[in-house]
């Protein structure tokens, strides 16, 4: 199941939300959780629900035997079982097609390319169980001694599917004990269905306006629709999942989680650096604190950890080469920014590091869109000028019909709509009614109105497809 | 509660509200008027569909196309984006997603065995064309979970429309390969034929052609050059059909709907003169013809679009009905039954009126007997274009046999077109598809299985 779909709206979450506040005793709740998480993931796997469960077993007793030998090699030997125990799990049903293509392209053969359906959100809970058992071995967090409040912290439907990658650590206090007030609710609502306008009302739109570009034949695709169109990908990619992550956010407020941001208006970043720290941020602290550091981070072979970083964080957005073309495509781009290009970056006005940065990013999406790296270039010449003609009446005609919703998307990119309405309530100050008429009634009216607006699409459009579920 | 805020709470009551009112709303509609075509219907649960998540999927699409007051939101939805557009009224450009199984479908039992699933597609309705195929507009990132296999015609195709003075016209995009594709099919059929069967390749543009675009006047491929592009690649021994000129001489005139991507009745009359033309007789005048009109008809364009422009601008049906005397048979699957050329009955209610037609056109095949014993027999493998066609080949022909490409099997009928022909003694063949159905490589897939 995912947010965005009717069914979710209106028949899981009233009925989860009913259940849930109505039961006052802690651990039946979890049991609501558990059960109510599992029904989620196993209406869109009923099968490979088992991969979940095991992964979770496995890890289970993994970290119970770390904390049993703490400080000893047999610790180090169940870290290593269990991040390897992970990793071949996501590569036999992630990357086993890639990895035989690739033999077979290299030498020649023609092995079976076995063709395995990726298990939905199994390249998030690997990443968090890995979290979970690392955290263990390093003494950060305590092994969980109730295999089903694990099961609850992998399985928790609000980020099973989509993330964000939420560590153990973060909500190992919750799952224990956890307190939900109106507030705290309230705050959840706002946030959910500000996830889902996002989804709904820009990405889907932008996603079906961007058909009109990508994909087509690019011989007869004039410049500005390649730039139109990889920007409408651009806000397409960006607001859907950073609307699923608002949503997971969102949720697990309503239900008393905390888990942590996950996207910080990455497009207004001045770097590619920055744009990374703003940027499905729960990946990039991932790769950081279990790989990047303990390579050694920035204190040796520097280069080669960042290559090692880049290569994989490629790689787990799929399993074919154009991901790690674009991995690497910012390995490169950072690297030469710690170098030199930062302070050169730092020192040139806002707006031309801006428009670096947004260059930089519309270009990656190029690698990123196209499986194909020849159509990929062959889009990018049409980006720089090698195409029939400028601009057409297609081109035109679709600019003009959605200038409006462009407008729209890109001030939504922006933190704007956010510090406008801080500044009113700033100006407003001493006024306490006018204020709490800005919180309490203006602010949840547009919610509303969001939230009628989106359900009316979701009715309208059939056309809802959910990009990260490829990841 | 009273701590809650009013978007909580808000939230809470829309959406357990939706949830029992859908609940609650125990008659579900079947069919989308709106869109004119059939709704999901609620899955039957098995083990199968329940492990493969089939049921799953099912359910989410029976959920939102029974979503309680769909078509009112719909609509609403429509005019919120229209109200978007920045450009000059009346000019959008829409971009279109086949749907299939539309109301009226009468279903042809053209199941084939397994071993050829490409021979017909039993979703899509005699009625529908499908639009310019795009098999690459599919999603970057396709689903991790392998897509059940799709039956041919199944795919997701996109069209588009651009509405400009309350008209719609599909946009044409010159595919190299559909072309080339449809020269080797039909010349494949003419070796196979050799030169006792006259073969005929007519090609129905569409209305893009004729409307005239001062402004975008480069957004559709011309399909007078495509035509020439092809008309090199076909063998000499194919007689070509220049529909092109006799529609260009009439472009002032009713030849195309407004709301429909067919040709009216009117366009169909001028393509039988050309056929006529090319075949050395004199075309039937059409004041022979008595002439019925029906007014109120929003055709597939308008369904696929919803487009307000066109919604205020419907079209008026004319129809010239038959004097020779005949008889239709309809064959589906094993069954047979005398049906109507001029089929008054799909005249009534909302539905698709273009039906009317040979009363859908959609059999594995039929047959048209008329008291003109002349000996002629013709057979015309046709898309939905033909329907209008046909009719106008009354008085020329004593039999004239008409076969669907979409529709006809060999699995049914026991045999190949070649062999039909040879059965029926039959002299002439028509090839009559519009260009974006020649364009389409999986249309002419169709045709081509037809062939052994």
């Amino acid at each position: 199941m995912v947010f965005s779909s009717l069914v979710f709206l209106c028949i899981f979450l009233p009925v989860n939300l009913f259940l849930y506040f109505i039961i006052k005793n802690r651990t039946w709740r979890n049991w609501l959780l558990i059960i109510s998480s599992l029904f989620f993931y196993a209406w869109g796997e009923p099968v490979w629900i088992t991969a979940m469960i095991f992964s979770t077993l496995f890890d289970y007793f993994n970290a119970l035997m770390i904390e049993k030998y703490h400080g000893t090699n047999k610790a180090k030997a169940f870290v290593a079982l269990s991040v390897i125990g992970n990793l071949l799990l996501l590569g036999a049903f992630k990357y086993s097609g890639f990895f035989v293509e690739n033999i077979n392209a290299l030498f020649g053969l023609s092995l079976n390319v076995p063709r395995i359906s990726l298990p939905i959100g199994i390249s998030f809970y690997t990443f968090q169980t890995i979290s979970y058992v690392v955290d263990v071995y390093r003494g950060e967090v305590g092994a969980q001694r109730s295999f089903f409040k694990l099961l609850l912290f992998v399985s928790l439907f609000h980020q099973l599917v989509a993330g964000p990658i939420v560590r153990y650590s973060d909500i190992a206090a919750e799952i224990e004990h956890r307190e939900v007030t109106a507030t705290g609710f309230s705050e959840g609502v706002n946030r959910f269905i500000i996830g889902l306008g996002k989804k709904v009302l820009i990405a889907n739109t932008a996603g079906e306006l961007s058909l009109s570009f990508l994909g087509t034949d690019y011989e007869k695709l004039p410049v500005a629709g390649a730039w139109l169109g990889i920007l409408l990908y651009a806000f397409q990619i960006y607001f859907d999942f950073s609307g699923y992550s608002d949503m997971a956010i969102g949720l697990g407020r309503m239900y008393g989680f905390t888990y942590k941001e996950n996207f910080n208006y990455p497009y207004i970043s001045k770097s590619a650096t920055e744009f990374w720290r703003r940027w499905h941020i729960s990946l990039g602290s991932f790769f950081r604190d279990y790989l990047y550091i303990p390579l050694g981070g920035n204190r040796r072979n520097h280069a080669r950890n960042l290559f090692i970083v880049w290569f994989l964080t490629g790689m787990w957005h799929g399993a074919s080469w154009n991901f790690i073309i674009w991995g690497l495509y910012y390995f490169v781009l950072v690297f030469a920014e710690k170098l030199f290009l930062k302070k050169l970056l730092d020192r040139i006005p806002a707006f031309f590091s801006r428009l670096y940065l947004l260059l930089i990013v519309l270009i990656g999406w190029v690698f990123f869109y196209h499986i194909d790296m020849g159509e990929g270039l062959q889009f990018l010449g049409v980006m720089f000028g090698r195409a029939y003609a400028f601009t057409n009446s297609e081109v035109s005609i679709l600019f003009r019909g959605n200038a409006l919703f462009l407008v729209l998307a890109v001030i939504a990119s922006t933190p704007l709509a956010k510090r406008l309405f801080e500044a009113v309530k700033a100006y407003f100050q001493g006024n306490r009614t006018r204020v709490a008429f800005m919180d309490r009634v203006f602010k949840p009216v547009i919610n509303i109105f969001i939230l009628v607006l989106s359900l009316a699409f979701l009715v309208g459009q059939s056309y809802n497809p959910f990009l990260y579920f490829r990841f | 509660m009273k701590k809650l805020r009013l978007d909580a709470i808000a939230f809470i009551l829309i959406l357990g509200g939706l949830g029992l009112a859908n609940l609650l709303n125990v008659n579900k509609p079947t069919v989308s008027v709106l869109e004119n075509r059939m709704l999901k219907g609620r899955p039957t649960l098995t083990v199968s569909s329940l492990f493969s998540g089939e049921y799953f999927r099912d359910f989410e699409d029976y959920y939102s196309d029974t979503f309680i007051n769909r078509d009112r939101v719909v609509k609403m939805c429509r005019d919120i984006k229209d109200s978007m557009s920045l450009n000059e009224p009346g000019v959008t450009l829409v971009v279109s997603r086949e749907q299939n199984a539309p109301i009226n479908e009468k279903t042809p039992d053209t199941t084939p065995p397994q071993e050829n699933p490409s021979t017909s597609k039993p979703t899509t309705t005699p009625d529908t064309n499908p639009g310019i195929s795009d098999e690459a507009a599919t999603s970057a990132t396709p689903d991790p979970t392998p897509a059940p296999p799709r039956e041919f015609g199944d795919d997701e195709t996109v069209g588009y429309y651009l509405i400009v003075d309350g008209k719609a016209v599909q946009l044409f995009k010159f595919n190299r390969e559909g072309m080339d594709y449809y020269a080797e099919v039909l010349n494949k059929y003419h070796d196979v034929l050799g030169d006792d069967v006259t073969l005929y390749s007519m090609i129905p543009p569409t209305a893009s052609e004729f409307i005239k675009l001062k402004k975008y006047a480069d957004i559709t491929d011309s399909q007078n050059d495509a035509m020439d592009y092809l008309y090199g690649r076909l063998d000499p021994g194919i007689v070509t059909v220049n529909v092109y000129d006799a529609l260009n001489q009439h472009k002032d005139e009713y030849i195309y709907f407004k709301t429909d991507h067919h040709w009216t009745a009117l366009g169909a009359y001028y393509g039988y003169c050309a056929f006529m033309e090319a075949t050395g007789r004199e075309p039937v005048p059409l004041s022979h013809y008595e002439t019925v009109k029906i007014e109120g008809y929003l055709g597939s364009s308008y369904t696929k679009t919803l487009n307000k422009e066109l919604e205020k601008n419907p079209d008026t049906i004319y129809l010239y009905l038959p004097f020779t005397n005949h008889e239709y048979i309809m064959y589906n699957g094993n069954s047979e039954e005398t049906a109507e050329l001029i089929d008054m009955s799909y005249a009534e209610g909302s539905g698709d009126k273009y039906l009317i037609f040979m009363s859908t056109g959609g059999a594995t095949w039929s047959v048209i007997k008329t008291d003109v014993h002349n000996g002629k027999k013709i057979m015309v493998m046709k898309d939905s274009f033909g329907n209008a066609w046909v009719p106008f080949l009354l008085p020329h022909y004593e039999e004239i046999y008409v076969v669907d490409a979409r529709f006809y099997s060999k699995y049914t009928t026991g045999m190949t077109i070649p062999e039909f022909i040879e059965e029926h003694g039959i002299q002439e063949l028509v090839f009559l598809f519009y260009m974006e159905d020649v364009n389409w490589t999986k249309f002419m897939n169709g045709v081509e299985s037809h062939l052994n």
